[in-house]
């Protein structure tokens, strides 16, 4: 196979949630390489760990966030999707200090004070992983204290919050006007079940999106990835 | 008619005078609050809704050597739990800034295994699963008790509330923190996410849990036989599509409660199959389970993705719908005429020929007063 074959192969096994040779899943894929097999061939075949991630990586990750958008795939599709990409990534995470590997900025991500759901936090951040951004997950139940601290050590991140109870939305309110208070320049996103766009825009966060690949259209305006 | 029989007709299939009206759990924390408070009954009447008493009675197996744990003070819908001499469950409080935090230790004659539980006003939750070792499924299977349903303390209930309203239960969960469906209640003890990952890496062992779960749930269901429920609560939020895919539906939710869903109708009981999430995807394969009722059809706005009326045409003839309204933004934040206005909606969706309780998504942690009266007054309207 050429690099660009390579390449499009292992979009394809991010998308379809193929980790490695060993991986029963899916059905008929099983018994052949993996992501993670893949990306060791694509590297010693010349590609450059950038072009693994961009041309690799996120175009497998983007067709997964469509395709999660459009309701064609379910949360455990993403999960193997996510579980895929983590298997290349691995390969990848050394030329990440040396800089060959360019990530678009940082995003810290949470769900709110008093609220413990995480599966969809975390989806959303495989997502934007998988679009080139490095993600410092701060877990459930954050606290308005701890989303400052976040953005005082990482000054440059964009921060994404998540609520999904109705009972929590007031604590994501108070996160964003402190937040905006503190760090105005700090892009804000938010997410979950119960949000809307008008509620989005009263407490001032700069973006809302019912799913994740919203979240990485609207990145993509305002943070284009270089080649 | 009567709420009682107006709840029967349109879970038998037949036409009522009016729609039914009815909420699902009330939350301890909103009745402490927005009415000022006042119990279960009081709202029901305060506000002209149908009533619902929930029943979780459950009784030991002495020929088993069960007891009843004298330990426990069942919380709020909870059953007294059941213990044996090598079943036993101890509680311990942790101290926690911000939550009230209990380890609960199962002591068994091999190993004990240990679950974390915290709460504040409003819920609570797991945060520290029951398995944390595949083999721990197994500890389970040789000593956890198996409770029974006691059938005269259901009846006694069922009996004084009389015509004044619907009689629901649930299939018994497991003990201390669980869930009717045995998915569900997998999801509960190990974590969704850990379990749907091992539905791809070990899908033999998920059966294995499935299983013992299934067993424990089969043996109460059949010890229903005469208990006057008018229906129990099956399922569960990790079994909607918003959490899982439909193939793992069809490979480990369905299979398991499908065959308890026969056991209760062996039993003379109806089944509502609750799914508080993703519905759409699936809902022919819940209304293949041979559920007599479905909940709770939520909207898009609640995080949802049901369109009532498209899923009265496809399962409307089969089951009775349960749900369907959207508690955030019309028992709150709105006027009244926006919240009657979204009843007629649901009623135009859903209520033709019957088959269809109006109900807010699953339970409510806030709703204003005129917004609950509107909502039940412009549901007595919707006569047929």
């Amino acid at each position: 196979m050429t690099t660009i074959e390579l390449l499009a192969s292992l979009a394809t096994c991010v998308e379809r949630g193929k980790v490695n040779a060993k991986s029963p899943f899916p059905p008929d894929l099983k018994g052949q390489d993996g992501a993670d097999e893949i990306t060791v061939r694509a590297l010693a075949e010349g590609a450059t760990p950038q072009d693994v991630l961009t041309q690799a990586l996120m175009v497998g990750m983007n067709r997964v966030g469509e395709n999660f958008r459009d309701k064609k795939i379910f949360v455990p599709d993403l999960l193997m999707a996510a579980r895929a990409m983590s298997a290349s990534m691995v390969h990848l995470k050394p030329f990440f200090k040396s800089s060959e590997v360019r990530l678009r900025g940082t995003i810290v991500l949470g769900t709110v004070a008093g609220d413990l759901h995480d599966i969809g936090k975390k989806l959303v951040g495989m997502i934007l992983e998988g679009a080139g951004w490095s993600i410092v997950d701060l877990g459930t139940d954050v606290s308005t204290q701890k989303f400052l601290d976040a953005v005082k050590e990482h000054p440059d991140c964009l921060v994404g919050m998540s609520a999904l109870l109705t009972t929590t939305m007031s604590a994501m309110e108070e996160s964003v006007k402190r937040l905006k208070e503190e760090y105005p320049a700090t892009k804000i996103l938010v997410g979950g079940a119960p949000l809307t766009h008008e509620f989005a825009q009263r407490i001032g966060a700069d973006f809302y999106s019912p799913d994740p690949q919203g979240a990485v259209e609207y990145l993509n305006t305002i943070t284009p990835m270089s080649a | 008619m009567t709420p009682k029989q107006r709840f029967l007709a349109v879970l038998n299939g037949t036409l009522p005078d009016r729609l039914p009206v009815t909420t699902h759990h009330l939350m301890p924390s909103f009745l402490a609050t927005y009415p000022g408070g006042m119990e279960n009954e009081q709202f029901f009447d305060m506000y002209g809704l149908d009533p619902i008493l929930w029943v979780n009675a459950h009784m030991p197996d002495t020929s088993k050597g069960t007891r009843l744990d004298p330990t426990h003070v069942p919380g709020y819908l909870e059953p007294h739990r059941t213990v044996s001499d090598a079943w036993r469950v101890t509680a311990e409080s942790l101290p926690h800034d911000r939550y009230a935090t209990t380890r609960y230790t199962f002591v068994t004659p091999e190993r004990n295994l240990t679950t974390v539980l915290q709460s504040n006003e409003h819920t609570a939750w797991v945060s520290e699963r029951l398995i944390k070792n595949k083999s721990d499924i197994d500890i389970i299977a040789k000593y956890a008790t198996l409770p029974l349903c006691d059938v005269n303390e259901v009846n006694r209930r069922a009996d004084a509330y009389g015509e004044r309203g619907m009689v629901r239960g649930t299939v018994a969960c497991f003990d201390v923190y669980g869930q009717p469906g045995t998915w569900q209640d997998a999801s509960v003890l190990f974590g969704i996410e850990e379990l749907i990952m091992e539905t791809y890496d070990d899908p033999e062992w998920v059966h294995a849990f499935l299983q013992i779960l299934h067993a424990r749930k089969t043996v109460f269901l059949e010890s229903t036989k005469g208990a006057k429920f008018d229906i129990m609560e099956l399922g569960g939020g990790d079994a909607s599509t918003t959490v899982i895919s439909p193939t793992i539906f069809d490979e480990f939710v369905a299979p398991y409660d499908s065959r308890l869903i026969e056991t209760a109708h062996a039993a003379g009981q109806k089944i509502v199959y609750h799914t508080c999430g993703g519905m759409m995807p699936i809902l022919e394969n819940l209304a293949d389970m041979k559920t007599d009722a479905m909940e709770t059809f939520t909207p898009e706005g609640m995080g949802g993705d049901t369109n009532l009326a498209e899923a009265k045409r496809r399962i409307g003839d089969r089951v009775c719908m349960i749900g369907g309204f959207d508690q955030f933004h019309f028992l709150t934040h709105c006027t009244p005429e926006t919240t009657r206005q979204a009843v007629r909606d649901c009623f135009t969706a859903a209520g033709d020929g019957g088959r269809y309780i109006l109900c807010p998504s699953d339970h409510f942690f806030e709703a204003e007063p005129a917004l609950l009266e509107a909502f039940a007054d412009e549901a007595g309207k919707c006569t047929y």
